[in-house]
C-alpha cells in the first residue's frame, strides 16, 4: 500500500474526479496557477486548464453563490474557500440557498456542490483565522458535513462527495496537510455517514474527528503504556452522524469521552453525549467526558494559544478520572 | 503644495522606519525568535506614509494586513507594535492580537480578519462622526484584490448617499496574493467603479511619489472633512516583497521587480531631500542609525515584557 500525505490524497481524488467526469470543476482564490494556498490543486491548473480550474477574485459570497448556480443547472462544482473563517461571508448561500432549494423544489434541482476548507488553530493567526466551525454547517438540514482525519478517509470522502447530488462541506485542517497515511490500492470511495474505529480498545471510547483524532491516537497510545486500553471512534462524517458505530463502542467499553478542536458550548461533544446517554444510558459506567477548545476567541501568544487547544495530555486525564 | 524641510525629514524618517521595522521582522523570523509571519509593504511606503500623513489623530483609519506602514503613519510607536508581536502582556492587545493590531488612542481602529469586512465598518465610523458632528474624517484603506469584495459596493453607496466624511484609498499594488490582479480583476483602474455611485475619484499614476500621493490625498482628506462626502482615490504602486513571509515568490517577473527597485519611494525621498538641499547624505545616514537604534531598543523591550499566563486568555472577555 502507497503511503501518501493527506494533501496529495485531496489532489488524486480530484484528479480522479476531474478525470471521470467533465462537469467537475473547481473554483477558488489562487487555487489555478498557484495551486492553492495549501497546495492541494497542484498539478491540475497545468492538466485541466483555466476553463475547470478557475481562479476567482476574493469574493467568498460570490464565488458560493455562482457555485450554487452552476450546480443547480449541471455542473459539479468543487469550491476551495482559503479558510472556514472566510466561509462566513458566504453563510448566507451555504445555508439559505445550498442546503435549501433542493427541498424548496420539492426535489426539481440537484445541488452537487462541494465547498473545501480547511479549519483549526495552532498557527498563530489568533481570533479571526482559527475558528473551529464545522458545527455551523454541522447544525443545518439539507447539508452533508465532513471532517476526515486521514489521508485515506480523506480521498475516498472527496471522491464521493463530488459525486453525491447534494451539498457538501467538506473540512480539513491546517495541521493535517503533511500527515501521512497508507491508501488502499485501486478505487476509494467511501459512504458518507460512516465513522470508524481507528483503533479497538476495552476501558474507553474517545470520540473525536478531523484533526482531534490524531490527538486521541496519541493519548491512547500513551494510555496503552499505563495499562488502559481507549477506543478510538473517528466520526469522518458530522452530518449525517453514524450512532450506531458510536453507541456499539460505548456499549463495549461504558465509558467515553467526547473531544473537540472547536468551542464545546452547544458544540459537536454536546450532540454526541446527547445520543450515546439516550441510547446506552444502560451500559454507562461514568458520566460521558466532554472536552473542547477554551471559551475564548482564539488568543495570539504562542503559550497561551496552546494552552487553548485540547492535547494529548488533556486526554489523557479525563480519560484517568474516568478510569479510576 | 510642497512640505516644509521639517515635513519632508518627518515623512522620509516614517517612511525608513517602517521599512527597518519589517527588515526585523524577517530577521527576527529567520532566527526562530518570533513565529508571526509578516505581510512587508516594501516598495509601499510612500502610499501607507503619504496616505495618513494628512490625517489627525482623532481621525479613524482602518489598516490593511501590509500594515506597518500605516500603524506607523498614524502614529503608532514601534514598542507597542513589537510587544504584541512577541506576544506580550505589554502589547496593546496583551498578547491577544498578534498581527491584528489596533491602536484606538490614535485612531488605528484594528486590522480585520477577512478582507472588506472593513468597509461597513468605516461607513459606520463615519456616520458616527456626522451624527456627532466632531469633524473627525475616516479613512479606509485596502488592496486592489479586497476591492472585489461584495462590501465595496454597499459601503460606497451609503457613504454617498449620507455623505459621509469618508476616504476610500485603495494602494493597488498590482498583485493579489499570488495572482498579477488582472487574472482576477475586469478593469485596469479600480478608481473610475466610484462615479457609478457619484463618488468622486482620482488616480495616482506614481504612488511611490510620497508628494503626488499626500496631495491627492489631502484634498479627499479636506473635501470630507468639509462636509462634502467620500472620494476614492487609488494609488498605483508595486509590492516588492513577496505576498507573505512564507511565500517563496517567483511569480513576480525578475525584470518587473528590478524595475519597480528603480523607483524605490524611499531612495527617490532621500535624492529629492538631498538635491533640495533639505539634508545631506551624512544626516540621512545618521538619521537610518537612529531608525535602526529605536527599532532595536523596541524590540529588546518586547523581548523583555511578560509572557502571558494560562488564565488570562479570559481576561477581556465581556460575554
Ligand atoms: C475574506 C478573505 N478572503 C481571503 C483572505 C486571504 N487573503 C489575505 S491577503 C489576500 C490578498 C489581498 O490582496 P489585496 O487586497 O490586493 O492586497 P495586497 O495583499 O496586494 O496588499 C488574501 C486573499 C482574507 N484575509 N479574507
Amino acid at each position: 500500500m502507497p503511503v501518501i500525505t493527506y494533501r496529495e490524497a485531496l489532489n488524486q481524488a480530484l484528479r480522479e474526479e476531474m478525470q471521470r467526469d467533465s462537469n467537475v470543476f473547481l473554483m477558488g482564490e489562487d487555487i489555478g496557477l498557484f495551486e492553492g494556498a495549501y497546495k492541494v490543486t497542484a498539478g491540475l491548473f497545468a492538466e485541466f486548464g483555466e476553463k475547470r480550474v478557475r481562479d476567482t477574485p476574493i469574493a467568498e459570497e460570490e464565488i458560493v453563490g455562482l457555485g450554487i448556480g452552476s450546480a443547480m443547472v449541471g455542473l459539479r462544482p468543487v469550491i476551495e474557500i482559503m479558510t472556514i473563517n472566510f466561509s462566513l461571508l458566504a453563510l448566507d448561500q451555504i445555508v439559505n440557498n445550498a442546503a435549501k432549494l433542493r427541498y424548496m423544489f420539492a426535489g426539481g434541482v440537484q445541488m452537487p456542490l462541494v465547498i473545501r476548507m480547511p479549519e483549526g488553530g495552532g498557527n498563530q493567526l489568533t481570533a479571526q483565522h482559527s475558528q473551529s466551525l464545522a458545527v455551523w454547517f454541522a447544525h443545518v438540514p439539507g447539508l452533508l458535513v465532513v471532517a476526515p482525519s486521514s489521508p485515506a478517509d480523506a480521498k475516498g470522502l472527496l471522491k464521493t462527495s463530488i459525486r453525491d447530488n447534494n451539498p457538501v462541506i467538506f473540512i480539513e485542517h491546517f495541521a493535517l496537510y503533511n500527515t501521512r497515511g497508507e491508501l488502499p490500492d485501486g478505487e476509494l470511495l467511501l459512504p458518507i455517514g460512516k465513522a470508524d474505529v481507528k483503533r479497538v480498545g476495552e476501558d474507553v471510547t474517545i470520540i473525536s474527528h478531523s484533526r482531534m483524532v490524531q490527538v486521541a491516537l496519541a493519548a491512547a497510545e500513551q494510555l496503552a503504556g499505563q495499562g488502559i486500553s481507549a477506543e478510538v471512534v473517528d466520526l469522518r462524517t458530522l452530518r449525517p452522524l453514524d450512532k450506531e458505530t458510536v453507541v456499539n463502542s460505548v456499549r463495549k467499553t461504558s465509558r467515553a469521552v467526547v473531544l473537540e478542536e472547536g468551542w464545546p458550548t452547544y458544540g459537536i461533544s454536546a450532540e454526541v453525549t446527547a445520543f450515546v446517554q439516550d441510547m446506552a444510558f444502560d451500559y454507562l459506567d461514568a458520566p460521558i467526558r466532554r472536552i473542547g477548545g477554551a471559551e475564548v476567541p482564539m488568543p495570539y501568544a504562542r503559550n497561551v494559544e496552546r494552552a487553548a487547544i485540547p492535547s494529548d495530555q488533556t486526554v489523557i486525564a479525563a480519560v484517568k478520572e474516568l478510569v479510576a | 503644495m510642497a512640505f516644509s524641510a521639517e515635513e519632508m525629514l518627518a515623512l522620509y524618517r516614517k517612511m525608513l522606519l517602517v521599512r527597518r521595522m519589517e527588515e526585523k521582522h524577517g530577521e527576527l523570523l529567520a532566527s526562530g525568535d518570533i513565529w508571526m509571519m509578516g505581510h512587508f509593504g516594501t516598495g509601499q511606503e510612500a502610499v501607507a506614509i503619504g496616505i495618513t500623513a494628512p490625517l489627525k489623530k482623532e481621525d479613524y483609519l482602518f489598516p490593511t494586513h501590509r500594515g506597518v506602514g500605516e500603524f506607523i503613519g498614524k502614529g503608532m510607536v514601534p514598542k507597542d507594535i513589537w510587544a504584541e508581536y512577541y506576544g506580550r502582556t505589554t502589547g496593546l492587545a496583551k498578547g491577544k492580537g498578534g498581527l491584528h493590531l489596533s491602536d484606538v488612542r490614535v485612531g488605528l481602529m484594528g486590522l480585520v480578519g477577512s478582507l472588506g469586512a472593513d468597509f461597513a465598518v468605516a461607513v459606520g465610523t463615519a456616520l458616527s462622526s456626522k451624527m456627532r458632528g466632531t469633524g473627525q474624517v475616516t479613512m479606509i484603506y485596502f488592496g486592489d484584490g479586497t476591492s472585489n469584495q461584495a462590501d465595496f459596493h454597499p459601503s460606497m453607496n451609503l457613504a454617498a448617499l449620507w455623505q459621509l466624511p469618508i476616504v476610500f484609498a485603495c494602494a493597488n499594488n498590482q498583485y493579489s496574493e499570488l495572482a498579477h490582479y488582472r487574472e482576477t480583476t475586469s478593469t485596469e483602474h479600480i478608481a473610475p467603479r466610484a462615479a457609478g455611485y457619484g463618488v468622486p475619484w482620482k488616480i495616482v499614476e506614481d504612488g511611490n511619489d510620497i508628494q503626488a500621493v499626500y496631495a491627492a490625498t489631502a484634498e479627499a482628506v479636506d473635501r470630507a472633512r468639509r462636509g462634502e462626502g467620500p472620494t476614492l482615490v487609488e494609488y498605483k504602486t508595486y509590492r516588492i516583497a513577496a505576498h507573505f513571509t512564507g511565500d517563496p515568490g517567483g511569480y513576480q517577473p525578475k525584470e518587473e521587480i528590478e524595475e519597480w527597485k528603480k523607483k524605490d519611494p524611499i531612495d527617490r525621498f532621500r535624492a529629492r531631500i538631498i538635491e533640495q538641499k533639505v539634508a545631506t547624505a551624512d544626516d540621512l545616514e545618521n538619521m537610518n542609525r537612529e531608525v535602526i537604534a529605536e527599532v532595536e531598543d523596541a524590540v529588546k523591550y518586547a523581548q523583555e515584557s511578560p509572557w502571558p499566563a494560562p488564565e488570562d486568555i479570559y481576561q477581556d472577555l465581556y460575554a
